[in-house]
C-alpha cells in the first residue's frame, strides 16, 4: 500500500528504536514522504514513546484511538510526535490493544504530554491506561453512562442521547501543590464571558499556589458525526465549525490529511488561495489577542482601536471567501473560489491599509506603560515545562522555542513562502504577545507575497476515488498553534476515523503551572495569554487552603478587578 | 496617551449608518438563500450536498407527492446548495436581514408532483425533473422516437428497470440498450445534473 | 414558568421542540417592555455550546464600525441584569442545566434571542448525542436570528427588529407546483454536452461561483448571435477591457474547448488517483 512514496523521512529514527528495542518494533510503514507510521508490542509503548520523545527531539501532536475490530480484531492506538529535530518528519508509534482486554500501559507516567488524549481514549473508547494517575473524566460531560463509548463502532447511534447517569455536576477538582483535595459546590450561574468553562483557584491570600479546570462544556460529537451522518466534502464545513476563529486552518488541515492519504495532487493555485486564507485569518485571530490584552490590562480604548482595524482583515475574508467567518472554502482537492483582478487588487489594498495602521496601533500599544507594567513576568511558563507538555503557537513560542508546522513540516503554499518564527525567550505574558505582534506583520507579509506569485492552473481536482483504510496526517498552524487531523478513510463514502486535535487542547495544560505564584488579579490576563478562542472561562472558583473558605467570583468581577486593581472581591 | 489621542482624532468617525443606510457588501457575499421553486425540479442534489440538513425532501407516496423544505434557521451559507443546483433555482443573494419573531417564518416549503411508474404504478420521480430530462435530450437533438423510448424508460422505476435489465440480462446474457453516443450523452447528462453526488447511486 | 422533565434528562428521546406556552400574564408584561425598553436594553449573552464564532460576531457588533450601544443596546455580565438574553450555541448535554439557570435568573419580562444557526435550531450539530438543539429546545425563544455566523450587520438587523424598531423581511413560504409548471434548460443556445464541458471546466479553474460567472460571460458572447464581429475578436475586445490575466487565462482554457483542443490539466491528477 501507499508505494507511490518514494522519499522515506524518518529511516533514522526507525533504525534508533529498531537497534534499541529490536522484536519489539513490529512493522513500519510510510503513508507521505514526511509521515511514518510504525506498529510496536503494546507493551513497549511507554518506553519508545518516551526515547522518540525526549530522545530524538519528538514532540506530541496528538493521540488517536481506533476501532480496528473490524479491521484486524483489535483497538489501535496511535501516538503521534512531530520529530523537530534531525530528519524532520511524522512520527506515529502504533499499537494495538486487544477487543477482549481493552486496557494499555499508560505512558503519561513517561510523557506527561498524552495525559488529556489518554484520558480522551477512555473517555470515548473504554480503553483503561493502566498506570494514569488521573481516574476522572475529560470530555464526556460527569452525567454520562459509565459503560457507553461513544466512538466505538457500533456501541451507539449518533443521535443517542443517553439518560442521565448522575446527578449533573460530579467533578472533582484536584490541588496538585498541597495535595487536599477540596470538594466545592458548583453550579454554573455567571456564563458571563464566552466560551462555558469551569476554573478553580486554589489560593493562599492573593497568591495562586494552583489551578485546576473543567471544560469541554461544548463537547458535542463531531468526530461521531463526521463518521456517520456526513460525506467527505460535507465534513470540510463541520471542520470549519470546530472553531468560530480559526475555524479555516481546521478544514485546510483536513482537506490535506484525506489529500495525502490518497495521493493527491492539489493544483498549486489552490494552496496559494488556501495559504492566503490561512494568513487571514492567523491576522485576525491574533488582532483579536493583541486588543484583549489590552482589554485585560485595562487599556480599552487600545481595544476598541484594534478592533477598528481588525475589522479590515474581516473584509479580506469576504472579498476572499464571501463571508467574514465559516469559510466554506475548502473541498477535499481543491478551493471553491478564485481571486481575481478585483479581489487581487481590494486584497492588496487592504493589506497596504492594515499595515499603516496596524503600525500605528501597536506604536501606542508599545508605549504604554501599563502593558509592560501588567505582563512582564507574569504567568510564565517555564521552558522545561513547555517541553514536557508539547504548547504550540505563542505559548510555546514565548518560551524560546521555535515551533511552527508552517516551517517545521511545511504544507500548503509555504515552502517557500517569507515565514519567520518570531521567538521570545520572556517566557511570561508580554512574550507571548510580543510574539502574536510579530506574527501580525509576518502575515501581512505572506499575503502579499503569496498574492504576488499566484501560479496559474486550476483550483479544484476532482474525479478521484476514496480508498478504504489509506490513513494520513493533515497539519496545518492556527493563530494558536498548529491543528492536527488524522483521517482514515471508510467505504460507503464517509471517514472511518477522523481525529481532531487544536492548539488549546495542547496548551490548557500548562496552564495550571502559568497560574502557580501569580496574583489571582493576573489570572484573566494569563488565561487570555494563551489565547484559548478568547478568554475561555466563564468564572473562577478561588478556594482559599489557609482559610478554608470557597468564594464564587464572576469572570467580570474577576476582569473589573484585573484592570482596576481595586476593591478585591476576595476582601 | 498623546498618540492614542492623536489616532482618534485622526481616526475621525468610522461607524456605519447602518440601518438608515443600506450596509455594504463584498459582491460575492454569501447572504440569504433564495429559492425560486418555478425553477426547481426537486432534484434531491441539495439536500444531498447540505451539511448542516437545512435543505430536506420528503416524499409521500399515497399523495403522490414530494415535499421540498428549507428551514433558514439551520441553514450554515456555505452555498452548497447553490453549487450544485443544475437549474439555478437556488442563488444566495446579498441580503443578512434575516431575523423573525416566529419560528414558522424560517420555513420555505414546495410542494411537487410524482410521476407514478408505468409498470407498477407506484408514484417515485418528480414530474418536473423527468420533463427537464426530456427537454434537455430534445435540444441534444435526439430523434422523436428514441425520445419517446427514452420517456419509457424515465418513466419506469428504478425496482422495475433493475427487474427488467435482470429479466432481459438472463435473456441475453448482455446489458445493451442505448447507441453510444445516446449512452454518453446520458452519462453527461447524469453527471451534469448531480456533479457533486459522488458515489451516490444516481437517478435518472 | 417551569420547564417541562424532558429537559431535564429525564426523558431523553430526540430532544423536544419549543414546548411552552406563556402566561397571558407574561406576555402582558412582554408587550409592555417591548414598549418601554426601546431606547435601551441590556444584553446577557448565554454560549451553549458554540465554535465562538458567534460571540466574535457579537464582539465585533460592539467595536467602532457597528457600535450598537448607539441604540443603547449593552452587554452586560449577569443574567440578572438583563432584559434580552441571548442563546448562542447549539443547546449541549452539560450546558442546559446552566442554560435554563441563566433564563429564570433573568428578571421577567425578557426577551430571549436565539442567536445564529445552532441558538435557533442546533445548525449543523442539530441532532449529535450530547446536543439538545437550539435555544428553543430548553427555553422559549422570542426572536431568531439566522446565520452561521449572523454578521455584526445581521446583529443589530436582530436588536432592532426584537426591540420592535424595524420590520420583519423575512415571511414563510409555500409553493404548491402548477398546472404546466415546466423547468427551461439555461443557455439553450449552446448544445448541451458544450455547455457541460465549458461548465466544468471554468469550475475547476475559478470556483462554482466565480466559475459559473466567468462561463455565463463567455457563452454569452461565444451564442451572441447576429453580431458582426467573429467571436475571437468579440472574445479578445471583452477580455482586453477587462485587463485581467487571470479571466484570460480562463477564456482561452475555454476556448479551447470550443475548438476541440484538450485540456492540459486533465491528466495532472489522474496518475495519482487512478491507484484504486
Amino acid at each position: 500500500m501507499n508505494d507511490h512514496v518514494t522519499i522515506r523521512r524518518g529511516q533514522s529514527h526507525l533504525d534508533a528504536i529498531r537497534l534499541q528495542y529490536g522484536a519489539a518494533i513490529e512493522d513500519a510503514e510510510w503513508q507521505t514522504e514526511n509521515q511514518v507510521t510504525v506498529t510496536v508490542a503494546l507493551a513497549s509503548l511507554p518506553e519508545v514513546v518516551e526515547t522518540l520523545y525526549y530522545g530524538r527531539e519528538g514532540w506530541l501532536a496528538t493521540i488517536v484511538a481506533n476501532d480496528e475490530r473490524q479491521l484486524n480484531g483489535h483497538y489501535a492506538l496511535y501516538y503521534i510526535l512531530s520529530m523537530e529535530g534531525a530528519d524532520r518528519c511524522f512520527f506515529v508509534v502504533r499499537a494495538l490493544v486487544p477487543a477482549h482486554k481493552p486496557e494499555f500501559p499508560s505512558v503519561t507516567p513517561r510523557v506527561p504530554a498524552v495525559v488529556w488524549g489518554e484520558r480522551e481514549v477512555r473517555d470515548m473508547f473504554g480503553l483503561e491506561p493502566v498506570g494514569l494517575p488521573d481516574q476522572r473524566r475529560l470530555v464526556l460531560p460527569d452525567d454520562w453512562p459509565d459503560d457507553l463509548y461513544p466512538l466505538r463502532k457500533g456501541a451507539m447511534d449518533y443521535r443517542t442521547r443517553p439518560m442521565p447517569a448522575a446527578p449533573a455536576e460530579t467533578y472533582t477538582f484536584i490541588n496538585e501543590k498541597t495535595k487536599t483535595s477540596t470538594e466545592v459546590p458548583l453550579g454554573p450561574l455567571h456564563i458571563t464571558s464566552d466560551e462555558p468553562a469551569h476554573f478553580r483557584l486554589f489560593v493562599d491570600g492573593e497568591r495562586i499556589i494552583d489551578a485546576d479546570y473543567r471544560l469541554f462544556y461544548v463537547h458535542r460529537g463531531m468526530e461521531k458525526l463526521a463518521e456517520t451522518r456526513m460525506s467527505y466534502n460535507e465534513v470540510n464545513f463541520l471542520t470549519d465549525r470546530i472553531c468560530g476563529i480559526c475555524g479555516f486552518t481546521h478544514s485546510f488541515a483536513y482537506s490535506s490529511a484525506v489529500e495525502r492519504a490518497l495521493g493527491i495532487d492539489v493544483p498549486e493555485r489552490a494552496q496559494f488561495i488556501r495559504s492566503v486564507a490561512g494568513e487571514v485569518e492567523r491576522l485576525h485571530s491574533n488582532l483579536l489577542n493583541v486588543g484583549l490584552a489590552c482589554h485585560f490590562i485595562g487599556f480599552d480604548s487600545g481595544f476598541m482601536q484594534v478592533f477598528r482595524v481588525r475589522e479590515k482583515a474581516m473584509t479580506i475574508a469576504e472579498v476572499l471567501t464571501g463571508a467574514r467567518k465559516t469559510y466554506a472554502l475548502t473541498l477535499v482537492g481543491g478551493v471553491r473560489r478564485d481571486i481575481h483582478k478585483a479581489e487581487r487588487l481590494r486584497i492588496l489594498e487592504l493589506v497596504a491599509e492594515l499595515r499603516r495602521d496596524v503600525a500605528d496601533i501597536l506604536d501606542i500599544l508599545m508605549s504604554t506603560a501599563n502593558l509592560e507594567a501588567r505582563t512582564r513576568g507574569v504567568g510564565r511558563l517555564d521552558p522545561k515545562i513547555a517541553r514536557d507538555f508539547s504548547p504550540s503557537g505563542a505559548v510555546v513560542r514565548g518560551s524560546g522555542f521555535a515551533r511552527d508546522t508552517r516551517t517545521m513540516h511545511p504544507y500548503g503554499a509555504y515552502a517557500n513562502a517569507p515565514v519567520v518564527v518570531h521567538t521570545e525567550q520572556g517566557c511570561d505574558v508580554l512574550s507571548r504577545v510580543l510574539v502574536r505582534v510579530e506574527d501580525v506583520q509576518n502575515s501581512l507579509d505572506i499575503i502579499e507575497y503569496l498574492i504576488d506569485k499566484m501560479p496559474e492552473g486550476p483550483v479544484l481536482v476532482e474525479g478521484f476515488s476514496y480508498i478504504p483504510q489509506r490513513f494520513a496526517i493533515g497539519n496545518t498552524e492556527a493563530p494558536r498553534g498548529d491543528d492536527i487531523h488524522w483521517v482514515m478513510l471508510g467505504d460507503n463514502q464517509k471517514l472511518y476515523r477522523w481525529r481532531c486535535r487544536a492548539p488549546t487542547y495542547a496548551n490548557w495544560p500548562v496552564l495550571r503551572y502559568m497560574f502557580r505564584d501569580n496574583s489571582v488579579a493576573d489570572a484573566p490576563l494569563i488565561v487570555a495569554s494563551i489565547d484559548p478562542c478568547y478568554s475561555c472561562c466563564d468564572r473562577m472558583t478561588v478556594v482559599d487552603v489557609r482559610k478554608e473558605t470557597t468564594t464564587v467570583v464572576p469572570m467580570k468581577e474577576l476582569e473589573r478587578w484585573g484592570r482596576e486593581r481595586k476593591d478585591s472581591p476576595l476582601a | 496617551m498623546f498618540k492614542l489621542l492623536r489616532e482618534i482624532v485622526k481616526t475621525g468617525d468610522v461607524t456605519t449608518r447602518y440601518p438608515k443606510k443600506p450596509f455594504p457588501i463584498s459582491p460575492n457575499f454569501r447572504g440569504r438563500v433564495e429559492y425560486d421553486p418555478l425553477r426547481c425540479m426537486a432534484c434531491a442534489a441539495c439536500t444531498i450536498a447540505c451539511p448542516a440538513n437545512a435543505l430536506s425532501m420528503v416524499t409521500d407516496p399515497a399523495a403522490g407527492k414530494r415535499t421540498w423544505m428549507f428551514n433558514y434557521g439551520r441553514c450554515v451559507v456555505c452555498a452548497r446548495c447553490e453549487e450544485v443546483c443544475p437549474t439555478e433555482a437556488i442563488v444566495l443573494s446579498g441580503q443578512f436581514e434575516l431575523a423573525v419573531r416566529a419560528k414558522s417564518d424560517l420555513m420555505v416549503t414546495a410542494e411537487f408532483s410524482l410521476v407514478t411508474c408505468r409498470q407498477c404504478d407506484t408514484p417515485f420521480a418528480p414530474k418536473k425533473e423527468v420533463d427537464y430530462a426530456m427537454a434537455l435530450l430534445e435540444r441534444a437533438g435526439v430523434n422523436p422516437h428514441d425520445l419517446e423510448l427514452r420517456r419509457v424508460q424515465y418513466e419506469t422505476c428504478p425496482e422495475c428497470r433493475r427487474l427488467n435489465d435482470f429479466a432481459r440480462l438472463r435473456e441475453t446474457r448482455l446489458v445493451s440498450g442505448l447507441d453510444a453516443p445516446a449512452a454518453a450523452l446520458v452519462a453527461d447528462l447524469v453527471s451534469h445534473m448531480a456533479p457533486l453526488r459522488s458515489g451516490a447511486e444516481l437517478e435518472p | 414558568m417551569k420547564p417541562p422533565d424532558t429537559i431535564l434528562g429525564t426523558n431523553l428521546v430526540p430532544a423536544p421542540g419549543a414546548v411552552f406556552s406563556e402566561a397571558e400574564e407574561i406576555a402582558k408584561l412582554k408587550d409592555s417592555l417591548m414598549k418601554r425598553i426601546r431606547r435601551s436594553a441590556y444584553v446577557f449573552r448565554v454560549d451553549c455550546g458554540g465554535c465562538n464564532g458567534c460571540e466574535i460576531e457579537i464582539f465585533a457588533a460592539f467595536s467602532p464600525i457597528f457600535d450598537a450601544e448607539r441604540f443603547g443596546i449593552k452587554l452586560v455580565s449577569s443574567p440578572r441584569h438583563a432584559d434580552i438574553l441571548l442563546y448562542t450555541g447549539s443547546m449541549t448535554r452539560s450546558m442546559r442545566l446552566p442554560a435554563i439557570r441563566s433564563y429564570h435568573a433573568a428578571p421577567d419580562p425578557k426577551i430571549v434571542i436565539g442567536y445564529g444557526a445552532c441558538g435557533c435550531t442546533g445548525g449543523i450539530f442539530h441532532d449529535l448525542y450530547c446536543v439538545w438543539g437550539g435555544a428553543e429546545s430548553v427555553v422559549p425563544v422570542d426572536v431568531y436570528i439566522p446565520g452561521c455566523p449572523p454578521t455584526p450587520a445581521a446583529t443589530i438587523y436582530g436588536f432592532a427588529l426584537a426591540l420592535g424598531l424595524l420590520e420583519q423581511k423575512l415571511k414563510a413560504r409555500h409553493h404548491k407546483e402548477g398546472e404546466n409548471e415546466v423547468v427551461i434548460p439555461i443557455r439553450p443556445l449552446i448544445p448541451l454536452r458544450l455547455r457541460v464541458a465549458l461548465e466544468r471546466e471554468a469550475r475547476r479553474m475559478s470556483g462554482y461561483r466565480q466559475g459559473r460567472i466567468v462561463v455565463d460571460r463567455f457563452m454569452s458572447i461565444l451564442g451572441h448571435e447576429g453580431a458582426n464581429a467573429p467571436f475571437a475578436e468579440r472574445m479578445k475586445a471583452y477580455l482586453d477591457e477587462e485587463g485581467d490575466p487571470r479571466l484570460t487565462e480562463i477564456f482561452e482554457r475555454l476556448n479551447d474547448i470550443v475548438e476541440g483542443r484538450p485540456s492540459g490539466w486533465t491528466g495532472q491528477s489522474s496518475a495519482s488517483s487512478s491507484t484504486s
